[in-house]
């Protein structure tokens, strides 16, 4: 059993719809990723040993929570997020309930791999702005933030494409998108044409994610 | 005037191997309007010392003034706004990488929370002083290291302060850049009347720009005064050490070995005319004088005359020339007697 096109365009519908859940799922749980995951991934670097935040408490204490999540597997966080899924979206089920579960797993991701990039800043550069009399915030608006944009970028594509691959697993307990039509009928019914169409969508989404990242990581650098 | 007092200032750093004094119970005094210089070799603490100074670290103990304010007491936005009143420059520039020129040294404005419409004309006006009025808008990746250290330089003056702090500014730098950075120090010292500390490790710096200096080792400050009566009259080996690297008076041994006479360095201080003592005191004594080593340094503009020379002649009229030689004003040195 090949690819059958005549039935992949009758089923065009049902990609298309899958295709725009995923789209759907992945960037909310991207956006919350970045507005929750961003303030912690720089609260985790500047409240470390040498920073001007230098608070130890903070620092492990945050950085056990962010290590605690990451070490849940994905499959088994979206059944134990059931009850806060539910209260949340109020139903377990579609791409809105996949996004509490996605936003979750991506918040931590994110967080350290902000916290990464953050890193690898100049120490000197930070100092020289204190040294300058800048303020806390000015230190986190314009030196931590813009120095690290370029590996923030390469982040937010890293976690996107991490995105996609969780929004798959999502599928599998009825969570909407091309993941869940994989499973579904290319699967559970053999549907080769179903199974190579949505593989082949998966596979154009994350590199052209990859090239767009990348593109623009590199034009945003102005080392 | 006092412009920075340090007194007692220690800084103890704990290590898994101990503790370490980086500042070991220093006290200095630097005038207003000076350029002063700390020297040392790498580890001697006078990048501990330097860093204190703005409170980019904390003392351990002891106090210091910085215009009469007790720094060691501020913290949080008193320090910072204290701060902003001490400009400092590094070996490394530290631009920020991904600000244009003008937006790096607006940063320092803006933390100043100087307006938006006077920080334009203040930018230009402070890179008109350093010279990049053309690279205004320009990545610091596009600057060469002099260039970017005149930014750096730019944005250490932005909110004019009384005290610029240089930590090895020019040890970054090739020769020719060092030169130009040390004048443009030198002039805004001059027309901006502002306190300039500076480290390093090169002599030349020092003997450059400096009007007073402290030599440091382990810690301590093991030798302070005139930049020119260091050059003059070093007390401690390693001030020597220091000197030697930019003015050596070695003999080679050879040389030296085949001398008969007593060997004799003569230093001329300020405006005696070295050469006319010297000869001067071969005319009116028996004494025959052979030149093995002469220069004459200008530091600070004031020459500094240093002569090695053998004597030859009967004992007593090269000891009465020597007596003569100390009478005109002269430093005079036995190296080695005659044979």
């Amino acid at each position: 059993m090949g690819f059958d096109f005549g039935h992949f365009v009758e089923l065009l519908p049902d990609i298309n719809t899958a295709f725009l859940q995923t789209i759907y799922m992945i960037s909310i749980s991207l956006a919350v990723a970045v507005i929750v995951g961003l303030p912690i991934g720089i609260l985790l670097y500047i409240t470390d040993k040498g920073l001007f935040w230098e608070n130890q408490a903070v620092q492990s204490m945050l950085g056990f929570i962010v290590n605690l999540v990451r070490s849940i597997p994905f499959i088994i966080l979206l059944v134990a997020l059931i009850p806060l899924t539910k209260a949340i979206v109020g139903t377990q089920i579609g791409p809105a309930a996949a996004s509490v579960s996605l936003s979750v797993a991506a918040i931590p991701f994110f967080a350290r791999i902000v916290e990464t990039a953050l890193r690898e800043i100049d120490k000197g550069v930070i100092e020289a702005a204190i040294a300058a009399g800048a303020t806390p915030w000015m230190i986190i608006k314009d030196v931590l933030l813009l120095e690290a944009k370029s590996g923030i970028i390469s982040g937010i594509t890293l976690t996107l494409i991490s995105l996609i691959g969780f929004s798959a697993m999502a599928g599998t307990v009825g969570g909407g998108g091309i993941g869940d039509l994989a499973i579904r009928f290319g699967y559970y019914r053999y549907d080769n044409t179903i199974m190579i169409a949505t593989v082949l969508i998966l596979v154009i989404l994350v590199q052209v994610i990859q090239i767009l990242g990348d593109f623009i990581a590199k034009v945003v650098d102005k080392r | 005037m006092c412009m920075i007092e340090i007194q007692n200032l220690s800084k103890i750093y704990k290590t898994k191997k101990g503790e370490v004094n980086g500042v070991d119970n220093v006290s200095l005094s630097i005038e207003k309007g000076e350029i002063y210089g700390i020297v040392g070799y790498s580890g001697a603490g006078k990048s501990s010392l330097l860093r204190c100074i703005n409170l980019l670290e904390r003392p351990t103990s002891g106090h210091l003034t910085v215009d009469g304010v007790d720094l060691t007491v501020l913290r949080g936005e008193p320090l910072r706004l204290a701060r902003l009143k001490i400009g400092m420059i590094f070996q490394h520039f530290y631009l920020i990488s991904q600000k244009t020129v003008y937006e790096n040294i607006a940063f320092a404005l803006k933390a100043a929370k100087v307006p938006a419409k006077e920080r334009i004309d203040r930018v230009e006006k402070l890179l008109e002083m350093v010279g990049l009025s053309d690279k205004r808008d320009v990545y610091p990746s596009q600057l060469s290291g002099g260039q970017k250290q005149r930014v750096a330089i730019a944005r250490a003056l932005a909110n004019n302060p009384k005290v610029l702090l240089c930590d090895e500014a020019t040890s970054a730098l090739d020769p020719t850049t060092t030169k130009s950075i040390l004048n443009l120090l030198k002039k805004i010292n001059q027309e901006l009347k502002i306190t300039i500390v500076l480290i390093t490790h090169e002599m030349n710096v020092v003997k450059e720009i400096c009007n007073r200096m402290a030599i440091m080792q382990e810690g301590r400050v093991v030798e302070e005064g005139a930049v020119y009566n260091i050059f003059a009259s070093p007390k401690t080996e390693l001030a020597k050490e220091f000197i030697a690297s930019v003015v050596s008076y070695d003999i080679p041994e050879t040389i030296a070995n085949s001398c008969e006479g007593p060997l004799v360095k003569v230093t001329f201080r300020g405006k005696v005319a070295g050469e006319g003592v010297i000869s001067d005191t071969l005319q009116q004594y028996q004494v025959k004088g052979n030149f093995l080593h002469g220069s004459i340094e200008y530091i600070q503009d004031l020459p500094l005359g240093i002569f090695v020379m053998e004597l030859k002649g009967a004992k007593e009229e090269i000891k009465q020339a020597l007596k003569y030689i100390e009478e005109r004003d002269a430093q005079v040195e036995v190296l080695r007697d005659g044979v």
